[in-house]
């Protein structure tokens, strides 16, 4: 049987939650690379998103994932204002470090709703969204190391990561056989503006905290987020469609083939 | 240029990965026991021979400079009930997957090191990691040789030299003949892709692992066409 494909002459329609960040924004500007236009979406306005926008010719797009009617009126607003969507990369995230049973469980219930819950309400509508072209698609969702592993005092980011995993496992047999491949990446430690957070909570400069998150890592360093970025136009490339319900463990060898 | 080597050249999966590395600007060396003519550098070599496959790995070095690259794609499969499998076989089965992959990877590793850079792709099964009947002494040796990729992915990483697996589910290869189980319609359509891989699949993840996973060891990639998730 042939799979479902985009054909050549349509541009792909690529849309990048939390895009503002680090590895979105890394994300946005590889798969603008491979050709594709790119909805990329932010929390908030920001000086960053517009500069991101117009260095790849991105369109912007704001809205609060933490609400799951949002959510859906995200994916909507692309497909209204491309046509299409062929490739979703779930990528956005909220953390926030407690210990639980110190956690304040509203807090606790934000990280998972924004994290598993609008990941769940994003895929949703971009699975009914590629159903209405009817060439398949790619669903890359963003995990983290942390999801696999655990880790202290990230409760609440942990679970909605690992969550992620689940559902990519599972959305990887439901939806396979339509053409829409889901699978995740979950990266390690990468160099984005949040290891700075990470140092000023641990009150050392940024160069200390890479040491830091160095020493747990084979390969000596902590990840760039273009390394993730590349690992996510792999995933989206229409000529891959043997990998289904897959997790791509990114982190320089610290949990080597763990899952 | 950068130049690897490729073990199983001639193979379905070795021609499709010779195609997408050289692709990517890299030079092959081919090995296999018939010539590799796509190969920019064809060497045939039994890796069951320890001095032939190092001498081979010298000439190959010889001819288009440092090695930096090693994909592990030589392989041989047969189905045999568990109890009917002999010590031969299941000795032969390890020398063959196993055995080839430390050979080379032995052979190549001092200059890898000593340059702080190189990348080693052990092409795996599907079945080294959800197992499958019939299927004990092979998947014993792929099972192996994802154990040894994750073990040397440790012990080189600090050296700049990365170590990862591919493990394929059943692939378009001529090495699944027409009335292989997995080519059953019935098979196919129990399958979340409802596909075999394709050759080019598989070359694909390859590819990355080589090429653009620079943070990435250790890891095995699953294009198994969802058979086990």
């Amino acid at each position: 049987m042939s799979k479902p494909h985009t054909p050549s002459s349509v541009r792909r329609i690529a849309l990048v939650t939390g895009a503002a960040g680090g590895l979105g924004t890394a994300q946005v500007e590889a798969l603008s690379e491979a050709g594709m236009q790119v909805v990329a979406h932010a929390r908030t306005a920001s000086h960053r998103l517009d500069a991101l926008a117009e260095r790849t010719g991105a369109i912007p797009a704001v809205r609060d994932l933490a609400d799951p009617e949002a959510t859906r009126a995200l994916v909507r607003e692309t497909v209204e204002s491309t046509g299409r969507l062929d490739v979703l990369v779930a990528n956005h995230a909220t953390m926030s470090m407690s210990a639980l049973v110190a956690a304040d469980p509203d807090e606790w219930w934000r990280v998972v709703r924004t994290n598993l819950l609008g990941t769940f309400a994003l895929t949703q509508e971009a699975v009914r969204a590629m159903r209405a072209h009817g060439d398949g698609g790619r669903i890359v969702i963003i995990s983290s190391e942390w999801g696999v592993t655990g880790w202290p005092n990230a409760s609440a980011y942990a679970a909605s990561k690992a969550g992620l995993i689940s559902l990519v496992k599972c959305l990887g047999r439901e939806l396979a056989p339509e053409g829409i491949l889901v699978n995740a990446i979950a990266p390690g430690v990468i160099d984005t503006p949040q290891l700075q957070v990470d140092a000023d909570d641990a009150g050392v400069d940024l160069q200390t905290m890479h040491g830091r998150y160095a020493e747990g890592i084979p390969l000596g360093r902590v990840g760039h987020a273009t390394e993730i970025a590349e690992a996510v136009r792999f995933l989206a490339d229409p000529a891959l469609a043997a990998m289904a319900g897959q997790i791509m463990q990114i982190n320089g060898g610290a949990t080597r083939g763990r899952v | 240029m950068p130049a690897v080597i490729v073990t199983g050249s001639g193979g379905g999966m070795g021609r499709a990965i010779v195609a997408r590395l050289q692709h990517r600007g890299l030079r092959v060396a081919g090995f296999d026991r018939a010539p590799s003519p796509e190969a920019d550098h064809s060497e045939i070599v039994d890796l069951t021979d320890a001095g032939g496959t190092a001498a081979a790995v010298s000439r190959a070095s010889a001819a288009l400079g440092p090695i930096d690259g090693f994909v592990s794609a030589a392989g041989h499969y047969s189905s045999i009930p568990f109890t009917d499998v002999t010590d031969a076989e299941a000795a032969g089965m390890l020398d063959v997957h196993l055995g080839a992959f430390f050979r080379v990877a032995q052979a190549l590793l001092p200059g890898m090191i000593e340059r702080e850079h190189g990348s080693i792709v052990a092409v795996a099964s599907e079945l080294a990691v959800g197992g499958g009947e019939r299927d004990s002494h092979y998947a014993a040796a792929k099972g192996a040789v994802l154990g040894a990729v994750r073990s040397l992915a440790a012990e080189v990483a600090p050296a700049g030299v990365r170590v990862n697996a591919v493990a394929p589910g059943p692939t378009d290869t001529p090495m699944l003949p027409s009335d292989s189980p997995w080519r059953d319609p019935e098979y196919l359509r129990a399958l979340p892709t409802r596909a075999l891989a394709s050759p080019d699949e598989v070359a694909r993840c390859v590819e990355f692992l080589i090429c653009s996973g620079t943070f990435v060891t250790g890891e095995t990639l699953h294009p198994n066409s969802g058979a086990v998730i």
